[in-house]
């Protein structure tokens, strides 16, 4: 009975929590009639924005994961003076405010020899573009690290052992054996490392700066035009960025094999 | 193969100057208690654990530096390890990819083998959707199939039915023969050795501590600990009497009879096997001398009984059948009579 009643209170939490999200997600649907929504999204600005958003979030993604499948591989499989150094730091973007994440960068590519570096080869990552990618890319990071490394966890070491034993390199078992068991930790990192690209924010502004119509993603579009006073504009760009995000947590539970709805 | 002085650092435990020489053919199985270091060993022979010192020479030539995927060496595990997102066909043939290139040849191969360990019927199926047995013979053949010069067995059969296991054995028995492979087979259970084993090697904290053919290191166990793990009895005795091949040894109290050639006087040790216990409530002439015991414990094992006799200071175990022991109505504190033949009595000189 005590236990019939303790679950009754946990789904009763989880229904009144959805259901506070869900009345703000509706508030900021109601907020603009859909064809104010529809004008926002013809504008130039709202259209430059998106795209902008979706290229530096599939270019960083790709980079995040493309980086992240050996590393984290490194993470959880191999022993390595400094590795548990190398974690926190790598894990570091993830529990600091973006912001501060935004500065370091903006340190970093600002004001270092490897600054100086980049500007000599003609790689300007400060407000530019790049600077976007860049930013997305170290917001990102953490999370495709730390969802690839629990996947390769969870994987027996033994398969890659029977795999070496039968004749097959490390990179060739690592290929064969060990990426196709950890498919569903690709695919959500995957995922997570593209909504986290889209929604980037702090890190994104203070590297590449909000310049209207040059380094303006979805978020900056928000904040511009909140800043502007043009609320249709950046209810808009809020509508937008819920309808990636479901379509990403949409594609996670497709892919992984769960079900949206029950 | 020859494991030479092998001693092996891990972060919580070592093996230590490990010593093992496994000839072409032959089938050695490796006993000790959990935690013996027996899989750490059979992993350093196959190259995932970095020796500390020592060597391992395979057909001549020394792999201790090798990786393993170098060496040749195949190994099965307890749990499996088919690769989940291939079906049998595609995991047997993974095994044979890097020694059989062309496509016909890969497929004969992988049918002949699927013949032999009968699973023909099995080879579209995914291994979730096999029994552990049926994953078991898929296992060994996608080991077999790559041709190893060495396989390793690392408690092949621990986690099925005692049918299955049998069914197994002989599985393991007709493919070995039929392939000539060289096997070391990790196992806890003495019934393995038994009925596979050439020979067996007994470990115990990170060492190797008797080594031998099967019947050698059973009948003759080094030391106290190897005779408990492998269940025989130990007694120490002095020669009474001789008389051509049958020698009379004192051991306390009792009087026995053994095959053996050494003078009076020579103080020996006896070893026998709790099997080769025969008990009666009567006393009787059955081909050997008895003595009077009294059954001190019973304890029920399955389809036996292991019964422990006593004479003042001498405790002997005995294995009986449960009907046996049911028809002679043993009770704690009964008084029986111990026989045991001359030929089941091993003697060594102290």
């Amino acid at each position: 009975m005590a236990s019939l009643k303790f679950s009754t209170l946990c789904i009763i939490i989880a229904l009144i929590v959805s259901l506070i999200l869900f009345s703000a997600f509706i508030a900021l649907l109601v907020m603009i009639s859909p064809s104010d929504f529809i004008r926002s999204l013809e504008t130039k600005e709202m259209q430059y924005s998106l795209k902008l958003t979706i290229t530096t979030s599939l270019i960083s993604t790709f980079l995040a994961v493309i980086i992240g499948i050996p590393v984290a591989y490194a993470l959880a499989r191999k022993d390595f003076p400094g590795k548990n150094l190398v974690k926190t730091i790598l894990d570091l973007p993830m529990a600091m405010p973006e912001i501060v994440l935004g500065i370091t960068l903006l340190l970093l590519f600002g004001h270092t020899p490897l600054a100086q570096f980049l500007s000599m080869i003609g790689v300007k990552i400060v407000f530019s573009p790049l600077g976007i990618i860049v930013a997305q890319l170290f917001s990102a990071l953490p999370y495709t690290l730390r969802i690839l490394s629990s996947s390769y966890e969870t994987i027996n070491p033994r398969y890659e052992l029977v795999s070496r034993s039968l004749g097959y390199g490390e990179l060739e078992t690592f290929v064969k054996i060990t990426l196709p068991l950890s498919k569903a930790g690709l695919i959500a990192s995957t995922a997570v490392a593209f909504a986290r690209s889209v929604g980037a924010f702090g890190a994104v502004l203070i590297l590449a700066g909000g310049v209207y119509m040059v380094t303006e993603t979805l978020p900056i579009t928000l904040y511009l035009n909140i800043s502007y006073g043009n609320l249709s504009m950046a209810i808009s760009a809020g509508i937008l960025l819920i309808i990636v995000s479901f379509i990403t947590i949409f594609i996670i539970e497709k892919m992984g094999g769960g079900k949206l709805w029950r | 193969m020859r494991v030479e002085n092998l001693s092996v650092d891990l972060d919580s435990f070592h093996l230590r100057d490990i010593n093992l020489r496994v000839e072409k053919g032959e089938y050695v199985c490796i006993i000790g208690p959990t935690g013996a270091g027996k899989t750490v060993l059979i992993e350093t022979i196959a190259g995932f654990h970095k020796p500390s010192k020592g060597r391992i020479i395979l057909e001549g030539e020394d792999i201790t530096c090798k990786p393993p995927e170098k060496r040749g060496i195949s190994i099965v595990y307890q749990d499996y390890m088919l690769f989940p997102h291939m079906t049998v066909y595609e995991n047997i043939a993974y095994g044979a990819r890097k020694k059989i290139r062309d496509k016909k040849s890969l497929e004969e191969e992988i049918m002949r083998i699927a013949g032999i360990m009968g699973i023909k019927h099995l080879l579209d199926r995914r291994p979730e959707t096999l029994s552990g047995g049926e994953q078991q013979r898929v296992a060994i053949a996608r080991a077999i199939i790559s041709k190893p010069k060495l396989l390793l067995m690392d408690e092949p059969f621990s986690a099925l039915d005692t049918r299955t296991t049998e069914k197994l054995r002989d599985f393991v028995k007709r493919v070995a023969s039929e392939y000539g492979l060289t096997i070391i087979h990790v196992t806890h259970d003495i019934v393995d050795v038994w009925s596979l084993a050439d020979k067996v090697a007994i470990m115990n904290n990170g060492r190797i501590v008797q080594y031998g053919e099967v019947e050698e290191v059973f009948s003759r166990p080094a030391d106290n600990f190897v005779a408990d793990f492998i269940d025989v009895n130990i007694l120490d005795g002095e020669i009474v009497g001789s008389s051509r091949d049958v020698v009379l040894i004192r051991a306390g109290d009792i009087l026995l009879k053994a095959k053996a050639n050494t003078v009076i006087g020579q103080h020996v040790r006896v070893f026998i096997r709790p099997e080769d216990i025969y008990v009666t409530t009567e006393q009787k002439r059955i081909g050997s001398e008895c003595f009077r015991a009294v059954v001190e414990k019973i304890v029920e094992n399955g389809p036996y009984i292991h019964l422990y006799l006593s004479r003042n200071e001498i405790v002997l175990k005995a294995i009986l059948t449960r009907g046996y022991a049911k028809c002679l109505g043993l009770s704690p504190g009964r008084q029986v009579y111990v026989h045991i033949r001359p030929e089941n009595i091993r003697v060594a000189r102290t």
